[in-house]
């Protein structure tokens, strides 16, 4: 069985008053297996951020289901929303969210904090990670004195320090300067090599070309989708490239 | 058309910012009717035709200008806050387009409407309530009542004009704002970082020994007079301390508990004490202004609340008799006896032809001297100009000297002195041993006048420093050794006091018409040799002390009210402002997995410090003062510690009741700002 299946979701946005509506994703069905790294692209307005958000509990379907390990994301009851989050899933934003009152240690820490987790174990959690992640020596800094790519990599850890069944990434990349964004990208590869489930959410075909596969969406629904197979990097490139292209020439792929 | 859009966005924004502006018009509608009524009380008449309510009116009219002062700094505070909330907004409406000429219109309207409706809201709950205040103030002052209804035109124009000023400042103050700020840094306003402070051990560890310094300093006073210097050396010190205290060492302490990681890695603890660490270094200012002015509150209001209880005390403190005359010169004269005895017989006399019967009569007279007492010993030469500060107040003495005589009649016993020996009584802090030394002179101790024989018979009334009561076997023969004696300014050292008390068989009436007469009969006598002189009924001073120690709760309380709503209105802008800040912040949070409850309960324990560090502080500071305030008290014939604390307790009470009250609402807005949830 798959670790996420998502099966025929749809969400609607009424205006308040209840006057005119927004089908934001019309049809959405896939799955993830575990240890899958994958790549969501889609262009502003195709309904990528609302889907993510579905699937990271923040909001709810109109209809459909989405299956979690075994678990059903619409029966969770609000109450324990936040908790299953924090105990299954990774978040990495594209503004890195982090929290300036705290050291990046402690923004580090905040999930597990919350989890109540024991200090010793939460030190011993972070000593795995910090040094693959290459942020040990900033661990006491705050984010303001630290530089985006840093900061990134920290919120990565934040991510990964619940040992979270998966990892959802918005637009990671996004506020990262190219070198930055390259070491991001090799270090998502470098996790998913150890076997963690990735989910990332983006636009650019960089980023989406480290992907074990990239599903396309457009006006709400899942468009197209591209297996790396054993291609490269830049292989990959290249048909995410000529993909778009069709996409964007209103071509017909199905 | 054009004309009528900036009054539209001026409504049209304040009623957006509703959370931001219904507090401030609550606090300006208040500032304005509590103005009103005391002027309206001060200055309309109502209570002047009575005897002995000018000094309440006196001071509310002096409450007026507090109130207008206090007002305008109150307001301008608000204001900015207010402004500061609305950055954003500005900056979107001039990147419309708008420029600072047309901002300041918006702005113009905006203060327009504020002193519309607080001025209509004020002046109508002014007239309003300005019954029920007079009612109230007429009772405290002991003022008959009188159930007409008022409106003094007076009262209206002042305030209209007064608060107009005020707004005109604050639109001023707000256009200064809107137009020396770049349009990027209106839009940015929100965002600016700030770098977490570090802790500071010198200021904080300071902070801590000035303020134990100021505990220590009012702890140690021990007398009236030196409680007045001395107090406001401690105040100053209380107030430094706790701003360095707030700022610098809570910063110290969430830095202290971040160490603990034990207590530090907890739910509860972990969001709070950090924030509260990174907000400290700002807060602590306000926080600190906060404490100092409730402790000011509850000084006030406890003290002014004791002394009201207190006046048929202080009174009788005064005036311990139906009938008290009193007489009182420099130097020594043999003859004042005679002159006394004189007055004493022509006050009979008159009395006799009132027709009224006498009971209790006291009458004795004394000579006093006033020095410096240091083992055993009086000095009467040192020079308090040349020794200011070297004098230890607590060391100065009086000492009253009494003819064995008189003091064998008022005590009713039959005691017999030789020369050179005395009986003596102390009030306050004296010590000496069987030998006692005034000036040159040394006397030796052959009897005590226990303290409540002396309370008893209230000899020596209504004194600050300590007193000591030397009973001698010949006054004349005693003063005259001191008649040389000649204070700083050269005037004799030496004091004659002559006292003439008793009770009638009169009713209240009666005893003021009584005092009357005898008053112009002993000023007639006494006025051409120089002499302070009086002769006052119990009865007719009632009405001076209850309307001054009156007049002072009733400001008192008004003037209470005021302070509180403003503290607690800082605290609620403060910590609204601080939900928008921090409405980012709980987002991410509930992203990483904090639940609604967790939420909750983090901003609960971080509110709950917010407001309980000032009031717990103050109470403390209370507490400390509480003595000195004593001593002060004693001043104004104050003498009543329990039911100082007792009235202390209560007002602490009250205002933790209506804290409590304003936490609640408070949180529950900051959580409907972080969260979201209209």
């Amino acid at each position: 069985m798959s670790l996420l299946e998502v099966t025929g979701v749809k969400k609607i946005y009424r205006s308040r008053r209840g006057g005119s509506s927004v089908e934001a994703l019309k049809n959405v069905s896939f799955s993830v297996e575990n240890g899958e790294y994958v790549a969501i692209m889609g262009e502003s307005g195709s309904g990528k951020t609302t889907l993510l958000n579905i699937l990271a509990a923040l909001d709810k379907a109109t209809s459909g289901t989405v299956i979690l390990d075994g678990m059903n994301l619409n029966s969770i009851k609000e109450s324990k929303v936040a908790r299953f989050r924090r105990d299954n899933l990774g978040y990495v934003f594209q503004d890195f969210n982090l929290l300036d009152t705290f050291t990046l240690e402690d923004n580090i820490f905040l999930p597990l904090v919350l989890a109540g987790k024991e200090p010793k174990e939460m030190r011993s959690r972070l000593d795995e990670i910090s040094a693959p992640l290459g942020i040990g020596s900033i661990l006491k800094k705050y984010p303001y004195e630290v530089s985006g790519g840093q900061k990134q990599r920290s919120a990565v850890a934040r991510a990964l320090i619940t040992r979270p069944k998966m990892i959802l990434a918005d637009e990671p990349t996004g506020a990262l300067d190219s070198k930055s964004s390259d070491e991001l990208l090799d270090l998502f590869a470098k996790v998913n090599q150890m076997g963690q489930t990735i989910l990332m959410v983006t636009h650019s075909t960089k980023a989406a070309s480290h992907a074990s596969r990239v599903l396309f969406i457009k006006d709400g629904i899942i468009f197209h989708q591209i297996y790396r197979g054993n291609s490269s990097d830049t292989q990959m490139y290249q048909k995410i490239s000529d993909t778009l292209n069709l996409l964007a020439q209103g071509g017909d792929l199905a | 058309m054009k004309t009528g859009m900036y009054p539209r966005i001026a409504l049209g924004s304040i009623r957006k910012n509703g959370r931001l502006y219904i507090p401030f018009f609550a606090a300006s509608i208040l500032m304005v009717a509590v103005y009103y009524i005391l002027h309206f009380l001060a200055y309309s008449g109502i209570t002047k035709e009575y005897a002995g309510s000018s000094t309440a009116t006196d001071m509310l009219a002096l409450g007026t200008y507090v109130m207008a002062v206090f007002g305008t700094i109150f307001l301008f505070y608000t204001q900015s806050a207010l402004i500061k909330g609305r950055k954003n907004e500005f900056g979107l409406y001039s990147v419309l387009g708008m420029n600072r000429h047309n901002l300041g219109r918006i702005v113009f309207f905006e203060t327009l409407i504020s002193l519309g409706i607080a001025l209509a809201g004020g002046i109508t709950a002014g007239i309003g309530l300005s019954k029920l205040a007079e009612l109230a103030f007429s009772r405290m002052v002991l003022v008959p009542v009188n159930y007409r209804f008022s409106i003094s035109v007076r009262s209206v124009i002042t305030t209209v004009i007064i608060y107009s000023i005020i707004f005109f400042l604050i639109y001023l103050n707000s256009l200064r704002q809107v137009r020396f700020t770049k349009t990027i840094d209106l839009i940015n306003a929100d965002k600016t970082g700030e770098k977490p402070p570090k802790a500071n051990w010198v200021t904080g560890i300071l902070g801590v020994v000035i303020l134990l310094a100021g505990y220590f300093i009012a702890l140690r006073i021990k007398q009236p007079l030196s409680a007045l210097i001395w107090f406001f050396i401690a105040t100053i010190l209380v107030i430094i301390g706790t701003y360095l205290v707030l700022i610098a060492g809570s910063v110290l302490l969430c830095r202290i508990l971040q160490k603990n990681s034990r207590f530090y890695y907890r739910t509860n603890h972990f969001v709070s004490v950090s924030s509260m660490a990174c907000r400290m270094k700002r807060n602590g200012a306000g926080l600190a202004s906060i404490c100092i002015l409730l402790t000011m509150i509850l000084v006030m209001i406890s003290s002014t609340s004791s002394l009201y209880m207190n006046s048929e005390e202080a009174l009788s403190n005064h005036y311990p008799n139906q009938i008290n005359a009193h007489a009182q010169t420099y130097g020594y004269d043999k003859n004042y006896g005679d002159v006394a005895a004189g007055i004493r017989e022509g006050i009979d006399r008159r009395v006799a032809e009132y027709g009224a019967a006498v009971t209790g009569k006291i009458y004795f007279y004394s000579y006093f001297l006033t020095g410096y007492y240091e083992k055993s010993r009086l000095d009467l030469e040192l020079n308090p100009l040349d020794n200011v500060t070297t004098i230890d107040y607590d060391k100065v003495v009086q000492a009253y000297f009494l003819d064995i005589e008189d003091y064998n009649r008022i005590m009713g016993r039959n005691e017999t002195l030789s020369p050179g020996e005395v009986i003596t009584g102390t009030i306050g802090n004296v010590k000496y041993g069987d030998e006692i030394t005034i000036g040159n002179e040394t006397y030796n101790v052959t009897g005590k006048i226990e303290d409540s024989d002396l309370e008893a018979h209230r000899i020596i009334t209504n004194s600050a420093i300590s007193t000591l009561i030397i009973v001698v076997n010949d006054l004349n023969a005693a003063a005259e050794h001191y008649a040389g004696f000649r204070d700083a300014l050269g005037e004799p050292l030496m004091c004659w006091n002559w006292d003439y008390r008793f009770d009638t068989n009169l009713d209240p009436a009666g005893q003021i018409e009584l005092g009357k007469i005898l008053n112009s009969y002993i000023h007639s006598e006494l006025d051409g040799q120089k002499m302070v002189n009086y002769c006052e009924s119990h009865e007719a001073q009632r009405g001076d002390f209850y309307s001054t120690f009156g007049g002072l709760f009733f400001l008192g309380i008004l003037l209470s009210v005021i302070f509180l709503v403003s503290c607690v209105l800082i605290i609620y802008y403060k910590q609204i402002s601080e939900g928008f800040e921090d409405q980012a912040r709980f987002g991410i949070m509930q992203k990483v997995g904090m639940t609604k409850v967790d939420i909750r309960k983090s901003i609960n324990s971080q509110m709950l410090t917010v407001f309980l560090i000032p009031i717990i502080t103050a109470c403390i500071h209370l507490a400390v003062v509480l003595p000195v305030i004593h001593k002060l008290l004693m001043l104004f014939g104050f003498d009543n510690m329990p039911l100082l604390i007792a009235s202390a307790g209560i007002c602490a009470l009250i205002c933790g009741i209506f804290y409590a009250g304003i936490y609640k609402v408070t949180s529950n807005a900051y959580y409907r700002i972080v969260c979201g949830t209209e």
